[in-house]
């Protein structure tokens, strides 16, 4: 089947990428934005950090503002919801190992899952 | 010609400062994160919406209202050249001048703070009525006695003879009006009463209000305006730069 002239043309092609583009990118988004922040501390050696404090900041224009406090289990691990952010901050601290560095997370759009691809690492120094 | 777009691109894909000395030419680490920080700083997609709205339009009451414009200019009529020659000296004064007045008259039509207001200095553009007469003169005259003769009133024949021969003139009005409407900051500037209503040139000067350590994202933000008009231009061009130089020779 012959396609009609004007679907062909630039003026209807371009726009339509861009919308089914826009369209894709949406879908992706709402299967993706539960707000889930999920990763693991470990200490200097590797070795997963139980009972640590892990603190999420977020940005708010030129600060960064504590949002929520969790704490880790058994095997170092944390988890975080309701994130609305898209530009985070992670830091995990305890009384034995002090503080780990922040870690900057950059998220794509607000609430997106995110899982740290390393762990927040103690570097042994205490405060 | 291209190396200020690639630099501002550059920039808004680094944190880099843009005074740094040697300037870098290739970009360092580059990410699009400076791009979701001006989405969700500012309410970027509300300025975008408002934008487009008043584009849309500005470029549709430009192509009618110019075509209607350019074919009465196309006839003889007593006091034509006088009007030719206000038209002309209206071009002469710039807008900047008479904003005042146009704002009174919006005030007292109630289009302030409305869409149509913001759109209301650029429904209609000198330049671009002279672009439609340039091409509605350059049609036959021949074409335009036979489609009165088949029956055809002067609508019809605007829009069924002359507008489809008038394709570079309609695609120059496109970008002009496409253009001037986005780039515009002081009317929406004095016109506008809420936030909500501001449109992107606006939202640039707010969002660096509330930003310091922001060249990443400032040109994040310039390239994220650019884009739509350049992507009307591109889209344009070749009937655009047809459009500008028809009637540019004689003969």
């Amino acid at each position: 089947m012959m396609m009609p002239r004007w679907a062909k043309s630039r003026w209807v092609v371009a726009p339509l990428v861009i919308a089914g583009a826009t369209l894709a990118w949406n879908g992706y988004v709402a299967l993706n934005d539960g707000g889930v922040v999920e990763g693991q501390v470990v200490d200097a050696n590797g070795r997963p950090v139980p009972d640590a404090t892990v603190i999420l900041l977020e940005r708010h224009f030129v600060m960064h503002n504590e949002r929520q406090r969790t704490r880790t289990d058994g095997a170092g691990q944390f988890r975080f919801a309701g994130n609305d952010n898209h530009s985070l901050q992670l830091e995990a601290e305890s009384a034995s190992l002090g503080r780990s560095e922040r870690r900057v997370m950059r998220l794509w759009f607000r609430a997106q899952n995110v899982r740290l691809s390393e762990p927040l690492r103690f570097t042994g120094k205490l405060p | 010609m291209l190396l200020p777009f690639y630099w501002v691109l550059k920039t808004a894909v680094t944190n880099e400062n843009i005074y740094a000395y040697p300037p870098r030419l290739l970009p360092e680490s580059p990410h699009l994160f400076n791009f979701v920080d001006v989405w969700y700083f500012i309410p970027f997609p509300r300025y975008l919406f408002n934008s487009l709205i008043v584009s849309v339009l500005v470029v549709a009451s430009n192509v009618i209202f110019n075509a209607m414009a350019a074919y009465a200019l196309t006839k003889s009529f007593p006091g034509k050249h006088a009007m030719l020659l206000v038209f002309l000296s209206c071009m002469l004064i710039p807008f900047q001048a008479t904003i005042i007045p146009a704002y009174l008259i919006t005030s007292k039509l109630g289009l302030l703070n409305s869409y149509l207001g913001l759109a209301f200095p650029l429904l209609s553009t000198i330049v671009c009525i002279f672009v439609f007469k340039a091409a509605f003169e350059a049609v036959p005259q021949s074409l335009v006695d036979a489609a009165r003769i088949d029956g055809l009133n002067e609508w019809r024949i605007i829009l069924r003879v002359l507008m489809p021969l008038s394709k570079a003139a309609i695609a120059t009005n496109v970008v002009l009006a496409f253009i001037w409407s986005w780039n515009a900051f002081l009317w929406p500037l004095i016109i506008t009463r809420e936030p909500t209503m501001q449109t992107l040139p606006l939202g640039l000067a707010r969002f660096l209000s509330y930003m310091e350590d922001t060249t990443g994202a400032l040109y994040a933000f310039a390239a994220m305006v650019l884009a739509p008009s350049i992507f009307v231009f591109l889209m344009a061009q070749k009937e655009f730069i047809r459009g500008l130089t028809s009637g540019a020779t004689k003969g």
